[in-house]
């Protein structure tokens, strides 16, 4: 057995039935970011409370490459997504070979295998296209 | 402040030059440079030498080759604006009053460096960059965007690639001397889609060097001085504050402020190179530049008004798609080019009567940040 291990520690909460990104947001000038921050990037403040992000967006953009990467066989989409509260969000793609991508396009959060090591497998967020959506 | 000008510009022939270490190609350059100023190599005063890739003090390595010794030497490193940031700290050298006359180099050897043949690795730790992304789909994410939401097409973008290259035919320093055509590029092989090879610049090795002194003093070496109107160099904002990636913030921020620097206005400029690393980012730079509205881009393009012959040819060299990018000696190489072009040396290239020119770089990859670094230069003879 694998040992299960987060892609990073604090970004997310997979563990729940749905898991959620985890951002911040100033009490000051309310930007809310991702990942989260101990303090205000944009005012400097440093009264800030956790956000459980949206997990349904939209594709701001996309790509599909076809170089090599360390962690995913080619070709891999990747992109960025605007979740409702204004934060893009930079990301694996997957379920692209059933439903083409498409600036705009509806897309759901989800908590899958980014890639394998000797003796863990590490998870992270990625994001598909919401079924039947179009741009 | 001093009025700065530049009286010397050398660079080495670009393309792959395995057998050429880092500080020979530096050095080669700036020989060039200083036999151009028709100074002996003693008489400058400081250095600055811009390098990625080469490991430490080249700068000292390049310069012992060329006969600098015992001179304040600063090596600096900003990715792709390295060579525009040596060029930036020299002319604050003289411009301040410290020192008379000074050279600005360019150095990059992606043969001999460590990533020889494989991708520029994202910095540790960069967690875009562990969820694949890279330098090409960086761009390749921008080129998307723009396609979809300003209903440019891929055969209208791929048109930069042919005036580049038609432009590098004519450029004997240029790593590729070829035309291509809109289907060739469109059809090369897809890298980041919707990016294709031939949308991109090469992996370049070359140097590239510039002599500056205060104005006042250049008249004595030279009958041709060129000054130097503006300098300006920023590093990017948060990207949370980036409404749009189809428009460089960065970009056109550096340029208001070195028109404003200048006294000038982007109608002053006849002539630009500008960082054309894949061939969308030049039509983006129209733009960001203030040389047409939103929206009128591609017709500058279409109209022939920035190719050799039109009212403001852009990337005359060949730019960084045809002449090639070596890292850190463009910014530098970009300015040697406008030196030649304003002097009326640059063959059969040359444009006819500019007088005011543009250069401008953008380099460097930081998870939350719009890019690295930008610069903006205007000279005018």
């Amino acid at each position: 057995m694998k040992t299960i291990v987060p892609f990073r520690e604090g970004l997310f909460e997979s563990g729940a039935e749905q898991g959620v990104l985890l951002g911040s947001r100033c009490r000051q000038c309310g930007q809310v970011v991702f990942p989260g921050r101990p303090s205000c990037l944009n005012c400097l403040g440093e009264e800030i409370e956790p956000v459980r992000l949206g997990r349904r967006g939209r594709l701001y953009t996309y790509t599909i490459v076809h170089m090599p990467s360390e962690h995913f066989p080619q070709p891999y989409a990747i992109g960025w997504v605007e979740l409702p509260e204004g934060v893009r969000v930079f990301s694996q793609l997957k379920g692209w070979q059933e439903q083409p991508l498409k600036t705009g396009l509806e897309m759901d959060l989800s908590f899958e295998t980014l890639w394998e090591a000797e003796d863990k497998e590490v998870i992270g967020y990625v994001f598909r296209p919401v079924k039947g959506a179009k741009a | 402040m001093r009025e700065v000008a530049i009286i010397g510009a050398g660079s080495t022939v670009f393309g792959k030059l395995p057998d050429k270490l880092p500080y020979q190609l530096g050095a080669e350059a700036a020989r060039a440079a200083i036999k151009d100023a028709g100074i002996k190599a003693r008489e400058l005063q400081f250095v600055y030498s811009a390098n990625l890739y080469g490991g430490m003090v080249i700068g000292q390595a390049v310069m012992a080759e060329a006969g600098v010794t015992d001179v304040e030497l600063t090596n600096v490193e900003n990715a792709c604006a390295g060579g525009a940031t040596a060029l930036r700290k020299a002319w604050w050298d003289i411009a301040s009053g410290l020192y008379d006359m000074g050279i600005a180099v360019g150095v990059e050897s992606m043969s001999n460096s460590l990533i020889a043949d494989k991708l520029i690795p994202p910095a540790r730790g960069d967690i875009t960059g562990e969820l694949g992304m890279n330098m090409v789909a960086r761009f390749a994410l921008a080129q998307r965007r723009y396609m979809d939401t300003r209903g440019v097409s891929l055969e209208q973008i791929a048109r930069v690639s042919v005036k580049n290259h038609h432009h590098g035919s004519m450029n004997p320093y240029s790593q590729y001397r070829k035309e291509l055509t809109i289907e060739q590029i469109v059809n090369s092989r897809p890298i980041c889609e919707p990016i294709t090879l031939l949308q991109c610049c090469p992996a370049t090795d070359g140097a590239a060097a510039v002599v500056l002194a205060a104005a006042d003093k250049a008249k004595r070496y030279t009958r041709y001085p060129i000054t130097i109107a503006a300098s300006v160099l920023r590093s990017g904002d948060y990207n949370f504050r980036w409404a749009d990636m189809t428009f460089s913030d960065m970009t056109h921020k550096c340029a208001v402020a070195a028109y404003t620097m200048a006294g000038l206005g982007p109608e002053d400029v006849n002539l630009c190179e500008l960082h054309d690393a894949f061939a969308v980012n030049e039509l983006m730079h129209y733009v960001e530049l203030d040389f047409c509205k939103k929206g009128e881009e591609v017709r500058l393009l279409e109209d022939g008004v920035t190719e050799i012959g039109g009212r403001l040819p852009v990337n005359a060299s060949g730019g960084l798609l045809s002449k090639g990018h070596p890292i850190s000696a463009s910014g530098v190489a970009q300015v040697v080019e406008l030196v030649w072009q304003l002097r009326g040396q640059a063959g059969e290239r040359q444009v006819t009567n500019a007088k005011t020119a543009l250069a401008h770089v953008i380099g460097g990859e930081v998870t939350g940040l719009e890019s690295g670094a930008v610069a903006v230069h205007i000279l005018k003879r």
